[in-house]
């Protein structure tokens, strides 16, 4: 109570000026509008601002408002937006929203939002951006008045749930009322929704209906320069559309680094600099090339430990095998110099993507104490993925260790394939890891290269991931959003022109585009899945091979990360259990098996987490799956389609499986290069490649569909199924037109089946 | 790697780039691009638009990409010979076919051999620590720069050895490069150059270490003080970016020839600190109660010591370089070693052994 009281005190000078600024405005009833006495006039609706309470809010006008208005109504008891009072906590989290950088310059970032549509807001980490902006906005938008929502969007699903909460939780309202947020597959929203944190990927779906977002009051795009694909897309359309739509206001919020190019992109929009709270960071370099980074790397934890004062220690490495065997070594070497001298004692804990949830959080434990009172300060050591660079803000980390490599998901349209390969990182990624060490106080960053690597070897800014990808969605994406020219679509990074012959191509074969590169009936159904063209269509088209049920289960289970778990003390023993699904015509299969046992255990009563565990299976990313797969059943019944099943005693029941993912991965077919050999070659590309070493596929098939061609440390094909070559002419005729295929040997294995069946058919005729 | 090397064998098709298909003008992709008005060559996205100025190669075709198969660091190359042994002896006979002057010549060497001679203790005798004591100036023991904090702190031997080698290395890397740089200009003016630009950049280095602790700077540096005040100033003119950042860019675009100059008088303080340091070192090497040290060793230690430790006062453990042996597992030989010597005393004590075989007797 006593802090609130302060407030109010300390703000009645104010408030006394702005009242008076409020009569002039021709509001006669003054103490009625007393935010502080308001609860008094709780039955007097008249003022009729539609929530059927008395608001301070009423007294704003839209577009017009000052920060200290704000701040008043956020003072007020009642909260404006609700009309009920304000927990005591509210007031707790409001003083230390007080305290964030960005609120200082409340009032200037308002004046320039009043004075144009697009604005470029730069704020560094801790600058309180992603909280506080849509607040502000919120407050000068008054979504109440006239409908309009404000979305924000963020890069990362993740980050739009728990920025949702926490901005709900500081406006003192239910997640999911006011404030909500909707992400792929999950939508928590509702109909006094004001305020919606969204993925990218969301809004950017959302605005295929809408092309105009006309939802929308504001849009602020968060996080603008990790340069997704969905937000890069959602920049060029916005520039379409807000010079449709003059109300609609867009704010690009970014770190620091090429604010410049957003500015000049948005036409040169004016630009918000709020400071962070960063402290300085000490860089070293090596003086020479290291040869052996890991090595390095794992000597420079070692030497921190021992010689630097307290402070959290972040290394970057490049993935999970790579961290597991740091994290060992770290742990190991640090035991021996507790044992040997009289170290402080150091927890090491590892962090990637694919790290359960729980042992994520783990990263965020304080470090540990002292051994003994007054011995060395123990600390941590994160070992993590580039995730750590952006995603995640870890306080006291004052030691990063850096060995600028990270790995990277690169697209080859020639060869379609996708590589996941080490590379260098870039410049403005090194600044970005650098800067982690100076959240708390100064810190140091070891970079184990040479400052001429870094002058020389590396990039500028990492490629956006535009650059970066398969585009055959994206192109889908862009047809249904209305955009017709792609050439001159204004991308602030276009991609390369063979890109985006790729997708169309890839289109075309798949029959989402028509000839003249319109959308068919097939395209514009695909593209309402939130699934890659191939598995839309696959799909789509399964109920011609009656197993829509069937094909359903699988595409969720291949659009969740890999659900098979192998623990690195249990290889042998996890490999075992994944054999017990196997199914001998492929991986495809294999993954519906275990799905088909997953949910027996669900129906029968057993602690699914545990039989999880004994089968060695990601409960988490099985439970996704069932979330996925009930997600797009909804949409394959609002678009009718049949959701069929052969029955399993049918000795069809594989084949027409089988079939039907023919019917969607007909471009992703590699052949047998010889008879006993294990090399692979994929259809019309003719790249050579290797069944992944994770398939269930002993006896080697003549002819596989895969689901994904990834370069790695070989080139791979991952998540194999057996087929018969003559469903490739059947369901595919167009792609396998065998006058199209260069000269080899699959050309000629080609002919030989068409010369089969023909005959097989002429026998079936003259009968 | 040569014949010791992994075999690393990869069958490549007969067109891995798949050229045949980007070669290829009747695809479907192409025709939809080329009917909107794509020529082949151009950039897609609005033509002429003001950002296309950031545009790269990326832009116009597919990133390309090398498959890493090692654990090579950034910058290393294999083979890059600097264990070659043996080669050492021709340094110099390839430098003089080089065109290089016999006093460059006769600093490399020297460079090389320091390095050697370090890399030798290390390996042989492990490295003793010492722990900063503060700067003798005159006749009094000065603090140093941030003068608690550092006391208690141990500096070791092995840093200071390290980072001693470190610079040592520097000036042979950038002398390197000058050979190179030479080769291509053939003038001997450029080297002489070049021996300033290694200079300075080993002085930019200092001064970005004493700039990071620039507010505890000794009273004797005054003048010093100023000047990185002075830089921090034209530094933080840059503004939006963190401090070293625009420190490690900045001094790449602004040094510029307007500085030259300044950088000649500097050089030339930094002639007479050197002179001082001298000094200094004569005087710590008499207080200090360490002997039995080869004494020339002593110095040389002595010297890289003072060398970094008057930059910066705080220990900085830099990652070891490439260079440095492998001291780390050095504490395991040293259990090991116990571990094996316990198990030699129990052999010998046969009541022990008793114990151990259950005999009774």
């Amino acid at each position: 109570m006593a802090t609130k009281r302060s407030i109010v005190e300390g703000d009645s000078g104010s408030q006394d000026l702005k009242r008076v600024k409020m009569g002039k405005g021709g509001d006669a009833k003054d103490d009625k509008f007393n935010p502080y006495l308001a609860h008094h006039y709780e039955d007097d609706n008249s003022n009729g601002n539609g929530n059927g309470f008395s608001s301070p809010l009423d007294k704003l006008e839209r577009h017009k408002t000052t920060a200290a208005q704000a701040s008043k109504c956020e003072d007020s008891d009642l909260n404006p937006w609700t009309g009920q009072p304000h927990s005591q906590r509210y007031f707790g989290i409001l003083k230390t929203r007080r305290d964030l950088p960005v609120q200082k310059q409340r009032q200037e970032f308002l004046d320039m939002y009043h004075s144009t549509q697009i604005l470029v807001f730069v704020g560094e980490t801790g600058s309180g951006k992603t909280t506080q902006i849509p607040q502000y906005v919120l407050y000068d938008e008054l979504p109440h008045l006239n409908g309009k929502l404000i979305a924000c969007t963020q890069p990362r699903r993740v980050a739009a749930m728990s920025v949702a909460q926490r901005v709900a939780d500081e406006l003192d309202v239910k997640l999911g009322e006011e404030v909500g947020y909707s992400i792929r597959f999950e939508n928590k929203t509702g109909p006094k929704t004001m305020l919606k944190y969204m993925t990218d990927g969301q809004l950017l779906r959302e605005s295929m209906h809408d092309h105009d977002m006309s939802r929308y009051g504001c849009i602020i795009l968060d996080e603008a320069h990790e340069r997704t694909l969905a937000t890069d897309i959602l920049m060029a359309l916005l520039k379409q559309i807000a010079a449709r739509r003059k109300d609609l206001k867009i704010i690009v919020m970014s770190a620091t680094l090429d604010a410049q190019k957003f500015q000049t992109y948005f036409y040169n929009a004016p630009l918000l600099a709020v400071p962070g709270r960063t402290y300085p960071v000490e860089i070293f370099y090596t003086p020479e090339p290291e040869r052996d980074y890991v090595e390095a790397a794992v000597r420079t934890v070692l030497q921190i430990h021992a010689t630097e004062p307290e402070g959290d220690i972040l290394l970057f490495l490049t993935g999970e095998e790579e961290i597991e065997d740091a994290c060992r070594r770290i742990s190991l070497e640090v035991d021996d110099m507790i044992r040997e001298s009289d170290a402080g004692p150091m927890k090491v804990y590892p962090l990637y993507g694919t790290l359960p949830p729980a042992q994520q959080q783990r990263i965020f434990d304080k470090a540990p104490e002292a051994l003994r009172k007054g011995g060395r300060p123990g600390r941590k050591c994160i070992v993590s993925t580039n995730i750590a660079e952006t995603s995640l803000t870890i306080d006291g980390i004052v030691y990063v260790v850096d060995p600028g490599f990270s790995k990277q998901k690169i697209y080859n349209p020639r060869s379609r394939v996708e590589s996941l390969l080490v590379s260098p990182i870039s410049k403005a990624s090194a600044q970005q890891r650098a800067g982690r060490a100076g959240r708390t106080r100064p810190g140091k960053c070891f970079r184990l290269y040479t400052e001429k690597a870094f002058k020389k070897e590396l990039i500028e800014q990492t490629y956006p991931e535009i650059l970066r990808s398969n585009l055959a969605n994206t192109v889908l994406e862009l047809k249904k959003l209305g955009v017709e020219d792609l050439v001159h679509f204004d991308l602030m990074d276009p991609p390369a022109p063979e890109t985006m012959m790729r997708a169309l191509e890839e289109l075309n074969y798949l029959a989402c585009l028509d000839d003249d590169g319109e959308l068919t009936k097939m395209g514009s159904l695909a593209s309402e899945f939130p699934l890659d063209p191939a598995l839309a269509v696959m799909l789509i088209s399964s109920p011609e091979f009656y197993c829509s049920n069937e094909i359903l289960s699988i595409t969720s289970l291949l659009s969740v990360p890999q659900i098979w778990v192998r623990p690195n003390n249990a290889r042998k023993r996890a490999d075992e259990m994944k054999m017990q699904f196997a199914h001998s015509d492929g991986d495809h299969l294999t993954l519906l098996n275990a799905y088909h046992a997953f949910k027996g255990a669900e129906q029968n009563g057993q602690d699914v987490k545990q039989w999880c565990h004994e089968h060695f299976l990601s409960f988490r990313h099985l439970s996704s799956a069932d979330n996925v797969r009930a997600q797009l059943k909804r949409i394959m019944e609002t678009h009718d389609i049949e959701l069929m099943s052969t029955s399993f005693q049918d000795k069809d029941y594989y084949t027409n499986i089988r079939r039907a993912l023919v019917s969607g991965f007909f471009m992703q077919v590699a052949m047998r290069e010889s008879s006993n050999s294990k090399v692979y070659k994929t259809v019309k590309d003719d790249q050579l490649v290797m069944i992944h070493p994770s398939t269930v596929v002993q006896s080697p098939y003549d002819w596989v569909v895969y689901n994904e061609f990834v370069l790695t440390t070989k080139q791979y094909v991952r998540t194999v199924t057996n087929i018969r070559p003559e469903w490739l002419l059947e369901i595919a005729p167009i792609y396998y037109d065998v006058d199209t295929f260069e000269k080899g040997e699959i050309k000629s294995a080609l002919t030989r089946i068409t010369e089969k069946i023909r005959r097989r058919q002429a026998m079936k005729g003259g009968r | 790697m040569g014949l010791a090397g992994a075999k690393n064998k990869r069958k490549l098709g007969n067109d891995p780039n798949n050229t045949k298909w980007s070669r290829n003008t009747e695809t479907f992709g192409q025709k939809m691009l080329k009917s909107q008005g794509w020529e082949p060559g151009q950039y897609l996205g609005v033509q002429g638009a003001e950002h296309a100025q950031w545009h790269t190669e990326a832009n116009s075709t597919h990133i390309r990409v090398t498959l890493k198969d090692d654990q090579l660091g950034l910058g290393a190359k294999r083979n890059n010979g600097d264990e070659c042994t043996g080669l050492d002896a021709f340094q110099t006979l390839l430098g003089r076919l080089n065109g290089k002057s016999e006093d460059v010549l006769e600093a490399e060497k020297k460079v090389r051999e320091d390095h050697k001679l370090n890399v030798y203790v290390e390996r042989k005798l492990g490295t003793i620590r010492f722990v900063s004591g503060g700067f003798l100036v005159g006749d009094q023991v000065v603090d140093t720069i941030s003068g608690k904090k550092a006391a208690s702190e141990p500096s070791s031997a092995t840093e200071s050895a390290v980072t001693s080698e470190e610079e040592k290395e520097e000036t042979k890397s950038s002398s390197k490069r000058s050979k190179k740089r030479k080769a291509d200009e053939g003038s001997s003016d450029e080297d002489e150059d070049e021996k300033k630009k290694a200079k300075k950049e080993k002085k930019d280095k200092k001064e970005k270490k004493r700039k990071a602790e620039a507010d505890a700077e000794p009273s004797s540096k005054d003048k010093d003080k100023k000047k990185s005040k002075k830089r921090k100033a034209e530094d933080s003119d840059d503004g939006a970016s963190d401090a070293e950042q625009s420190a490690s860019r900045d001094r790449d675009v602004k040094e510029s020839k307007k500085e030259r100059k300044e950088r000649r008088e500097r050089e030339k303080r930094e002639k007479k600190e050197r002179k001082e340091k001298r000094r200094e070192e004569k005087a710590a090497s008499k207080a200090a109660t360490e002997t039995g040290d080869d004494t020339s060793r002593e110095k040389k230690r002595r010297k890289g010591e003072s060398d970094s430790a008057t930059t910066s006062g705080v220990s900085t453990p830099t990652a070891s370089g490439t260079s440095t042996p492998t001291i780390m597992s050095s504490s395991r030989y040293l259990s090991r070693q116990r571990f094996i010597a316990q198990k030699k005393l129990a052999f010998t004590d046969t009541a022990a052994l008793n114990q151990i075989f259950m005999i009774k007797s």
